[in-house]
């Protein structure tokens, strides 16, 4: 920013760090900055009841999934048919400390960031041992692959009796400073910790792809053999992709489980692993804030098809369960709308918007 | 040894099925290289028309199992000229997706009609006595099934050797463009792949659906399961697929009897598809019949 910039007549950058700024001007960091006080603040002003915190809730857990999956799907250009499983090994790496030292222990109530960190290290884990097959694999076989993974993982959560058969697992109530967090404000302290989640994974993320470890993803993703030719390992850098999306998928299954203080399988099905695919589709693929836009646009989806429903319900009154039948008819019809006619996602839009924005009143 | 004997004939009752499923995907996948993830769904409504025409509308059995092969026929070409023809040439991500967005369709529209939330089952209309071969059993339906299939196999076989089109869409799968220049029209011969691919699923369906009874997530799984037996047989080998519907029943058949109960293992059926699959994928991707084209990292 050596130039006098009110002078110039867009963003021109001179060098290719100017280009490489996280915020390209002091006014897009104002306004981001801007933005994070106004999502903390929000919930001190506005009374929110338990439920539509939850939605939140669930929401922004989604989008640490999501970043995961935006990066191994979207940068990396593996498609990952078990990212819910991968999910599933973060939660139940808590549960599994659960069942043997007591949903109690100090541990888990106490030192939860540090089981947080831990989950997300167990799901890279996974991650890069289901990322293995990368290896000798491509596309298509690579996405079986994972397929395989999930059902292998809720046949193994399914049948052992270590993890309760499936069945709930709880996991205790956290301390923060003041004391035991209680009820009424559990889902209220979990939005804060789940939003500095985000902020970290996110500079964690934009910060990753201006590295040469974020840039081989997209190499390898764009051409391997050019990839290879420029000296890096494809093989290796895909499975490192996949222990990167493990790693965020394990944390964001570690939130999951303190969410609900409890964790079983009915969370992390091949149903769910196909919505959060949706998820990274909708909000477009290959962009960091579509990882924001996706959760949000098919949560709130989810959240509408089920309040039309219980109106519609009433009419009705029939005894089918109309939800059931209106939200995968709902979900299907939003994916291939949007492959059909935006496959870049709603990212995009916002894109638009964005330039629109900058222009007007002028057309160009 | 009779116990052996039996589950050996039942692994291939089951395995039959599974080859006439996966038949279908690998027509789909041979000519148009798209993975069909809404294949259990397309299998499911085969069955559920079957079952309507038969008892609510009161057709005989064996012509509404033909009628029903007729409708999903013209369905699943309405379903690839819709959504499928638009995204020829896109990334294989948006494909799989596609599938993937019709599969919650279909599950959608099944949980509106009464098959979503209730079981139901064919009416009986073959002997209920179990054939007996010395100590083994079959029941007639579970004949009539692996005789059909077999029949459908056969034909499908003779099709794709014989008949003009069975040599266009070889031709096809062959070599997109080569199959253009001699006027080939692609985009026809993808719909048809997509039509008897329907075909197939609603022939496995109908005659799942009497061998089991018409239960929505059975015939849902039968789709997914459908893949471990198209890795293990080659994508694109018809061969393939059966020769591997055929192994992968016998296989879960003898998991379910040696395996479950011994060791505390259970439910070994569900699981062992998959590992096998990841152990294919790992030492042999093109399976037993592929064509060896599998790109290496």
């Amino acid at each position: 920013m050596a130039v006098n910039r009110w002078l110039a007549t867009g963003n021109y950058f001179t060098s290719y760090r100017d280009e490489q700024r996280i915020f390209a001007t002091h006014l897009n960091r104002l306004f981001f900055f801007a933005f994070l006080c106004c999502l903390f603040v929000w919930p001190l002003l506005f009374e929110v009841s338990n439920k539509y915190m939850l939605v939140i809730d669930n929401i922004l857990i989604a989008i640490v999934a999501i970043i995961g999956l935006n990066l191994l799907t979207g940068f990396a250009g593996l498609i990952s048919i078990g990212h819910a499983a991968f999910v599933g090994v973060g939660a139940y790496c808590l549960a599994s400390f659960a069942r043997v030292i007591g949903d109690e222990h100090i541990l888990i109530t106490h030192a939860w960031p540090v089981m947080i960190i831990l989950s997300g290290l167990l799901g890279a884990v996974f991650g890069a041992f289901v990322g293995l097959p990368a290896l000798r694999l491509k596309h298509l076989y690579l996405a079986i692959a994972t397929l395989s993974f999930q059902m292998i993982f809720e046949w193994t959560i399914n049948s052992m009796t270590f993890f309760n058969q499936g069945q709930t697992i709880s996991v205790g109530r956290v301390f923060w400073f003041t004391g035991q967090v209680m009820r009424a404000d559990h889902y209220v302290f979990w939005y804060y910790v789940v939003l500095t989640v985000i902020i970290i994974c996110w500079f964690m993320a934009s910060n990753l792809l201006r590295t040469r470890y974020g840039r081989s993803l997209i190499a390898v993703r764009d051409n391997d053999r050019a990839a290879d030719a420029m000296g890096m390992h494809p093989g290796l850098t895909k499975v490192y992709a996949f222990a990167l999306g493990g790693f965020f998928a394990g944390v964001a299954g570690a939130l999951h489980a303190y969410l609900y203080r409890g964790v079983g399988i009915e969370s992390f099905t091949l149903h769910h692993s196909i919505s959060y695919l949706a998820m990274a589709i909708v909000g477009g693929l290959g962009t960091l804030n579509g990882s924001f836009w996706g959760p949000l646009a098919i949560r709130t989806l989810d959240l509408q098809v089920d309040n039309l429903a219980e109106k519609a319900g009433h009419i009705f009154s029939a005894n089918l369960s109309l939800a059931t039948a209106l939200r995968p008819l709902a979900f299907g019809l939003v994916i291939v709308l949007f492959l059909m006619f935006e496959p870049r996602g709603i990212a995009n839009w916002w894109r638009i918007v964005k330039s629109y924005t900058k222009l007007w009143p002028f057309k160009y | 040894m009779s116990y052996f004997l039996q589950l050996v004939v039942s692994g291939i009752v089951v395995g039959s099925i599974y080859a006439l499923s996966a038949l279908g995907f690998v027509l789909i996948y041979k000519s148009s290289r798209v993975i069909n993830l809404a294949h259990g769904q397309i299998i499911a409504s085969g069955c559920f028309i079957t079952y309507a025409l038969n008892v609510w509308v009161g057709i005989p059995i064996y012509l509404a199992f033909v009628l029903s092969l007729i409708i999903t026929f013209f369905l699943a070409m309405g379903v690839e000229r819709l959504f499928l023809r638009r995204l020829i040439g896109e990334p294989i991500i948006s494909v799989i997706m596609v599938t993937i967005g019709l599969m919650s369709i279909l599950d959608g529209i099944i949980y509106l009609t009464p098959f979503g939330a209730e079981n139901f089952s064919f009416p009986e209309f073959l002997p209920t006595t179990p054939i007996m071969m010395g100590d083994v059993s079959i029941s007639w339906t579970q004949l009539v099934g692996v005789i059909i299939t077999a029949l459908l196999i056969g034909g499908f076989s003779w099709f794709f050797k014989k008949t003009t089109i069975g040599i266009a869409k070889r031709a096809v799968a062959d070599d997109q463009l080569a199959a253009m220049s001699i006027g080939v029209s692609v985009p026809k011969v993808f719909g048809l792949a997509w039509a008897t691919a329907g075909l197939t699923a609603a022939a496995a369906g109908g005659i799942i659906g009497n061998i089991t009874g018409l239960n929505f997530d059975t015939l849902h799984a039968v789709g997914i399961t459908v893949f471990p037996v198209v890795i293990l047989g080659g994508l694109d080998s018809i061969l393939g697929a059966v020769v591997a519907g055929i192994i992968m029943g016998l296989i879960q058949q003898f998991a379910g009897g040696y395996l479950d109960g011994n060791w505390g293992l259970n439910s070994t059926a569900e699981v062992l598809p998959y590992i096998i699959l990841l152990i294919i994928l790992l030492i042999k991707p093109h399976g037993l019949f592929g064509t060896h084209e599998i790109e290496r990292v």
